[in-house]
C-alpha cells in the first residue's frame, strides 16, 4: 500500500532522522511532525558535555536546520493513539489521521523528589534544552551541588559543575560508571573524578526534602547530604503513557521487530522503543542507537520486509574529568582488557574486551582514533576462508 | 554552499563520514578531513545529513 500521510510523534534526533530518511527514500506525501518541545531538534548528548562549558552563549547543542519540509507541530503532545482508526489525538484536541506512523516520543527524566513542591523546586534534571539552560544559570553562582546517580549523565554533570567552580558530591550506591562500563574502567573514572575534587557518597539516595530553604538528600544509610542544589540523573522513563490503551504495549514496553515495526504501518525508534539486539529485546537510549533505529524504521515503513533489518553496532562516548572515552561494542565490560596501544590506568590507551558470545568491544581512552577502526578492532571481519573453486 | 568545520569541537566520532563518505573522512589519526568544501546541489543533502548526525555540532553549512 502506498502511504500518503505519515505522522511522526517526537521531534528529537529519532523523529528528525526518521523524517529525513523517509524523504531520502522517496516519500513525497504529507509529513507531519509532532513535538512536545518548542524547539527544533538539538544534540541532547551535548547538553551534559560541551554545552555546560560553553562560555557566553550556549551553542554546542545546535544542529543545522532540517530539510525534510514537514509540517511541524511543536509544543504539542500526543495524548492517544488508535491504531485501528489510524488517528493520533493531540493535547489541543486536534486529531491527526495517518496511513503510516513513526513513534519517536522519547523518554523523560526520572526524579528523586516525591510530590512535595517545596522539595521538587530544588531538584534539577538534565534532559531538555530548558533543563540545560536552567542548570547553567544555577551553577553560575557556584552553589554546592549534590548529583544523584553515578551513571554517565550524573558523572558528566558532576564534572561540568566542578569545572564551573562548584563543590560537588556524587551520591550513588553503585560505583560510578560501573553499570555502564564495568569494574575496570569504573575504577579509572572514579579516580579521575576524585583527583578533580569530586566527593563520593557511596549510598543510595532514597528521598529529597527541604529543610531551612535548602534541599536535603536522604540516603539509605540514614545520613543526609545538604547542598544548595540537587541534580538527579537516575535514569529515564520511556514516554509510552499516550500508548496505554493502544494495544501496542507488551508488558508496558513498546517492542518492535528487527525492522523497527510494531505493526506494518506503525514503527517506533529512539529512546521509547525496545528492539531486538544480540543481548535480547532492550532499549538502548543513546544517540547513535536512535539514529540507526530511525533509519531502519523509516525504510521498513515504506518498504516492509524488503527493507534491511536493523544491524546495530553500539557506539558510546563520554567526556568527564579530563577523560574522553569512545567505545564500540556492547557494554559493560567484565574483567581486564587486552591493551592494544598505550598504557594502563587512564590512558591514552586503546583496549579490547572479548565477550562470551564471541563479540568484542574496543575502547579508546584519551586516544584519538577513527571510529571505523575502532569498530574493526571490536569485531574484526571473519578471516577469509578459502573456498573451493 | 560551504562546509565549515569547527575543528576544536570535533571529537572524531566519524558519524559524518558514515553518511557522507564522498565528502569527508577521518584520517589515521582520527582527524576529520574535508575532501569537499564547496558542495554542489547534488552533494547538499549528504552535507546536511553529515552536519546533522554530528553529536557535537562541529559541522555547519554556510
Amino acid at each position: 500500500m502506498r502511504l500518503e500521510r505519515i505522522v511522526v510523534v517526537g521531534n528529537g534526533i529519532a523523529g528528525l532522522t526518521a523524517s529525513d530518511s523517509l524523504r531520502a527514500a522517496g516519500f513525497d506525501g504529507e509529513l507531519t511532525i509532532v513535538g512536545d518541545e518548542h524547539h527544533s531538534p538539538y544534540s541532547r548528548p551535548a547538553l551534559s558535555k560541551a554545552a555546560l562549558l560553553d562560555a557566553e552563549e550556549m551553542t554546542s547543542h545546535q544542529l543545522p536546520d532540517s530539510t525534510h519540509d514537514a509540517r511541524e507541530l511543536l509544543g504539542r503532545r500526543a495524548l492517544q493513539l488508535d491504531p485501528d482508526l489510524k488517528t493520533v489525538v493531540l493535547d489541543d484536541g486536534s486529531i491527526l489521521p495517518f496511513d503510516g506512523l513513526v513513534i519517536a516520543s522519547g523518554s523523560r527524566a526520572r526524579r528523586l523528589a516525591g510530590a512535595d513542591p517545596a522539595a521538587r523546586k530544588h531538584e534539577l534534571t538534565l534532559r531538555t534544552l530548558e533543563d540545560a539552560l536552567e542548570l547553567r544559570r544555577r551553577i553560575a553562582d557556584r552553589p554546592s551541588v549534590v548529583v544523584v546517580g553515578g551513571g554517565t549523565l550524573g558523572m558528566e554533570i558532576a564534572s561540568g559543575c566542578l569545572a564551573a567552580g562548584c563543590e560537588v558530591t556524587l551520591a550513588s550506591h553503585h560505583q560510578p560508571m560501573v553499570q555502564q562500563l564495568g569494574p575496570h574502567l569504573s575504577e579509572v573514572f572514579l579516580a579521575a573524578g576524585l583527583s578533580h575534587g569530586l566527593k563520593f557518597a557511596p549510598s543510595r539516595a532514597i528521598g529529597l526534602r527541604e529543610a531551612g530553604g535548602h534541599p536535603l538528600v536522604e540516603l539509605a544509610d540514614g545520613s543526609t547530604l545538604a547542598a544548595d542544589l540537587v541534580v538527579s540523573a537516575i535514569g529515564d522513563i520511556p514516554n509510552t503513557d499516550w500508548l496505554a490503551d493502544s494495544g501496542l504495549l507488551t508488558g508496558g514496553r513498546l517492542e518492535v521487530d528487527s525492522r523497527g515495526r510494531v505493526r506494518p504501518n506503525i514503527v517506533a525508534a529512539g529512546d521509547v522503543a525496545a528492539f531486538p539486539t544480540s543481548r535480547g529485546i532492550t532499549r538502548i537510549p543513546l544517540w547513535t542507537s536512535a539514529i540507526e533505529q530511525s533509519k531502519a524504521a523509516a525504510l521498513a515503513l515504506l518498504n516492509g520486509d524488503d527493507a534491511p533489518e536493523l544491524s546495530f553496532s553500539p557506539y558510546f562516548w563520554t567526556e568527564q574529568f579530563g577523560l574522553s572515552l569512545k567505545a564500540s561494542g556492547f557494554l559493560p565490560l567484565e574483567g581486564a582488557p587486552e591493551l592494544l596501544e598505550g598504557g594502563p590506568d587512564g590512558g591514552p590507551a586503546l583496549m579490547r574486551w572479548s565477550h562470551a558470545d564471541g563479540s568484542g568491544t574496543a575502547v579508546a581512552l584519551n586516544y584519538r582514533t577513527p571510529i571505523p577502526k575502532l569498530r574493526r578492532l571490536a569485531n574484526p571481519a571473519p578471516a577469509l576462508v578459502e573456498s573451493p573453486a | 554552499m560551504e562546509i565549515i568545520l569547527d575543528r576544536p569541537r570535533c571529537e572524531g566520532h566519524g558519524l559524518c563520514e558514515e553518511v557522507a563518505p564522498q565528502l569527508m573522512h577521518l584520517d589515521d589519526e582520527g582527524e576529520l578531513v574535508l575532501d569537499v568544501v564547496h558542495v554542489n546541489e547534488d552533494q547538499l543533502d549528504a552535507a546536511k545529513q553529515a552536519a546533522r548526525v554530528c553529536p557535537v555540532a562541529a559541522l555547519r553549512l554556510a
